[in-house]
C-alpha cells in the first residue's frame, strides 16, 4: 500500500527560540488508513494536524502529502478542535467556503455542502446564523465544510469532543462508514482512549517533552469485549509512563 | 428596552430640552439679543424658505459633504487597511503619518483656499481630510485585530490568497469597526462642513456667518438646528443600515 503522508525525522516549534513542541516524528501514513493519535493536552497533537494540513512549517525533516489527481476536491480536509465557522456567513455557506476556487458550478457547490449538512445531520440549519447553533452542532457545521472537499486525507481535532453520547455513537458509526465506503485516509486526535481504540486500525502515543511518538501500534481490539478493554488499559499505562507535562 | 420604547423616550428628551431652553428664552433671564427662544426658529425657517435660500444652502452643504464623505471614508478605510496588511509599507508610512495626523482638517484651511480657491473643492477637501483620518485609524486597528485562527482557516481551506483573504476573511472580520469609523466620520464630517464654510465657501456655514454679522441670532439657531438634523437623519440612516449589514452578530 503507498503511503499519502511522509514525515521523515520532523521536528516542530513555534517562534524562532521556543524549544521545540515535537521532535523526531518519523511516520509513515497508508493510504485509506484510519490513524489515531492520543497523548496529553498540550503535548502536540494539534500541532502535528498543523503541519500535515501546511498551515505550520516544520522546522527539521520532511513532510511529503502524496495527492491524488481528482478533480474538484482538496487534498486534506481540517477539523478544527475549535468550530471556527465565519460567523457572518449562514451555515450553508460556511459549508461551502472551502469548495470556493474549485472548477464547479453554484449548483454543485450548495449541493455538496446539502449533502454534507445531511451528514452530520444539520439539513434543518443550512440557513442559520453561526451564533444560532449550539457549540455540539457547530462542530458538526465544522466537520460538514471538511467533508464538502471530498479530500483524500482527513485531518480531525477532537471533533467529536462537544458531543453528547448519543450523537457522538452516530457520528462515529457514519465516520467509520464514510472511511470503509471512500477509503480516505484519516488522522484523528483524541485524548479518549476507548475512542482511539473503537474507530482507529492504528493508534499513535505522543508523550514526553519535547514530544515524540513513544508507541505505534496496530489496533484490531474490536469495538468491544475483553481484548478492547485491555488494548485501552495498556494505552492509559502507555499514556501515564510518560506524562510529563 | 423595545424600540418603541427607546424612541418614545429620545423625542420626549428633545421635547424637554427645547421647552426648557423654550423657558429660560422667555423668562428674561437672558436677554433676547443674546439667546433666541427656539419658538423664534419656525418664523425665521419660513422666511428662509420662501427666499430660497435654505434649499440653496442645505444642497449646497450636503454636496460638500457627500463628496468630502466619500472620498475621505474611501482613502481611509483603503489606507488603513493597506497599512495594518504589509508591515513594510506600515513602517514606511508610519513617521509620515505621525507627522500629519496631529494638525487638525481647520489648520488647512490656508492651503485648501490656495489651492482650490474659495469653492466647492476646498470644502470638499476638509471633509475629507477630516473623515480620512477617523477611518485611517478605526481600519487599522480593526484589521489587525482580525481573529488570527479565521485566517488559518481561509489557509486551510485554499482561501489563503490576498484576494480571497482580504474579501472573505479580513474586510468582513473587521467590517465592525470599520463601520464605527464611518459612523464617528459621518459626525466629524459635519463639523467641518460648518468650520469650512465659515471662511465664505457656500453653504450652512456661510449664512450662520452672515447672519450673526447681522446679530440675526433667530437665523442662526436656525441653520444649528438643521446641521443638527441634518445630522441626525444621516446618523440614523446610517445606523439602519449597520444593523442590516451586521445581522450576524448576535
Ligand atoms: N501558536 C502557538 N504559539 C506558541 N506556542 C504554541 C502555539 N500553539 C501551541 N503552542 C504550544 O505547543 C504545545 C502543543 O500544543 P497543541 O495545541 O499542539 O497541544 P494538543 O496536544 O493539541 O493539546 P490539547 O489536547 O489540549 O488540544 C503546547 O505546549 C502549546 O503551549
Ligand atoms: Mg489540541
Amino acid at each position: 500500500m503507498a503511503a499519502v503522508i511522509d514525515l521523515n525525522g520532523v521536528s516542530i516549534g513555534y517562534g524562532d527560540s521556543a524549544p521545540p513542541v515535537l521532535v523526531d516524528v518519523t511516520l509513515s501514513v497508508e493510504r485509506g488508513s484510519f490513524v489515531a493519535i492520543v497523548g496529553p493536552s498540550g503535548v502536540g497533537k494539534s500541532t502535528l494536524l498543523r503541519v500535515v494540513a501546511g498551515l505550520h512549517k516544520a522546522r527539521t525533516g520532511g513532510v511529503t502529502i502524496h495527492q491524488d489527481q481528482r478533480p474538484a476536491h482538496r487534498p486534506v480536509g481540517l477539523v478544527f478542535q475549535d468550530a471556527r465557522l465565519l460567523p457572518w456567513r449562514k451555515v450553508v455557506k460556511n459549508v461551502q467556503l472551502g469548495l470556493e476556487g474549485l472548477p464547479i458550478s453554484a449548483a454543485d457547490r450548495l449541493r455538496r455542502a446539502e449533502d454534507a449538512l445531511k451528514l452530520v445531520r444539520l439539513d434543518g440549519y443550512a440557513r442559520r446564523w453561526p451564533y444560532e447553533l449550539s457549540g455540539g452542532q457547530r462542530q458538526r457545521v465544522g466537520i460538514a465544510r471538511a467533508m464538502a472537499v471530498d479530500p483524500d486525507i482527513l485531518l480531525m481535532d477532537e471533533p467529536f469532543g462537544a458531543l453528547d453520547a448519543i450523537t457522538r455513537n452516530n457520528l462515529q458509526d457514519e465516520l467509520r462508514r464514510i472511511h470503509r465506503e471512500t477509503g480516505k485516509t484519516i488522522l484523528f486526535v483524541t485524548h479518549d482512549l476507548e475512542e482511539a481504540v473503537h474507530l482507529a486500525d492504528r493508534i499513535i502515543v505522543l508523550g514526553g517533552t519535547p514530544a515524540r511518538v513513544v508507541r505505534d501500534v496496530k489496533n484490531d481490539a474490536g469495538r468491544d469485549g475483553a481484548v478492547f478493554r485491555d488494548q485501552v488499559e495498556k494505552l492509559r499505562l502507555e499514556i501515564a509512563d510518560n506524562y510529563s507535562i | 428596552m423595545n424600540t418603541r420604547t427607546s424612541l418614545s423616550l429620545s423625542a420626549l428628551g428633545v421635547v424637554a430640552f427645547l421647552l426648557g431652553w423654550e423657558a429660560v428664552a422667555r423668562s428674561g433671564v437672558v436677554p433676547a439679543g443674546l439667546l433666541p427662544s427656539p419658538s423664534a426658529v419656525p418664523t425665521a425657517f419660513l422666511a428662509e424658505v420662501q427666499r430660497g435660500i435654505w434649499q440653496k444652502m442645505v444642497v449646497a452643504s450636503l454636496s460638500h459633504y457627500a463628496v468630502g464623505l466619500a472620498l475621505g471614508t474611501f482613502l481611509g478605510v483603503a489606507f488603513g487597511t493597506a497599512a495594518a496588511l504589509w508591515r513594510v509599507w506600515d513602517a514606511f508610512q508610519s513617521w509620515v503619518v505621525r507627522m500629519l495626523r496631529p494638525i487638525p482638517a481647520i489648520a488647512w484651511i490656508p492651503f485648501a483656499i490656495i489651492w482650490f480657491g474659495v469653492s466647492e473643492g476646498a470644502a470638499s477637501f476638509l471633509i475629507a481630510l477630516t473623515v480620512f483620518w477617523i477611518n485611517y485609524y478605526a481600519s487599522y486597528s480593526a484589521v489587525r485585530g482580525v481573529d488570527k485562527d479565521l485566517i488559518e482557516l481561509g489557509h486551510a481551506f485554499g482561501q489563503g490568497g490576498l484576494i480571497p483573504r482580504l474579501f472573505k476573511i479580513i474586510l468582513p472580520g473587521a467590517l465592525p469597526g470599520i463601520l464605527s469609523g464611518l459612523r464617528a466620520g459621518l459626525g466629524q464630517g459635519w463639523m467641518t462642513v460648518v468650520a469650512a464654510e465659515l471662511f465664505g465657501i457656500s453653504g450652512l456655514g456661510m449664512r450662520m456667518m452672515e447672519a450673526s454679522g447681522l446679530l440675526a441670532t433667530n437665523i442662526v439657531v436656525l441653520y444649528m438646528v438643521t446641521i443638527a438634523l441634518l445630522y441626525g437623519v444621516s446618523d440614523f440612516l446610517f445606523m439602519q443600515v449597520q444593523a442590516r449589514v451586521l445581522s450576524w452578530q448576535r
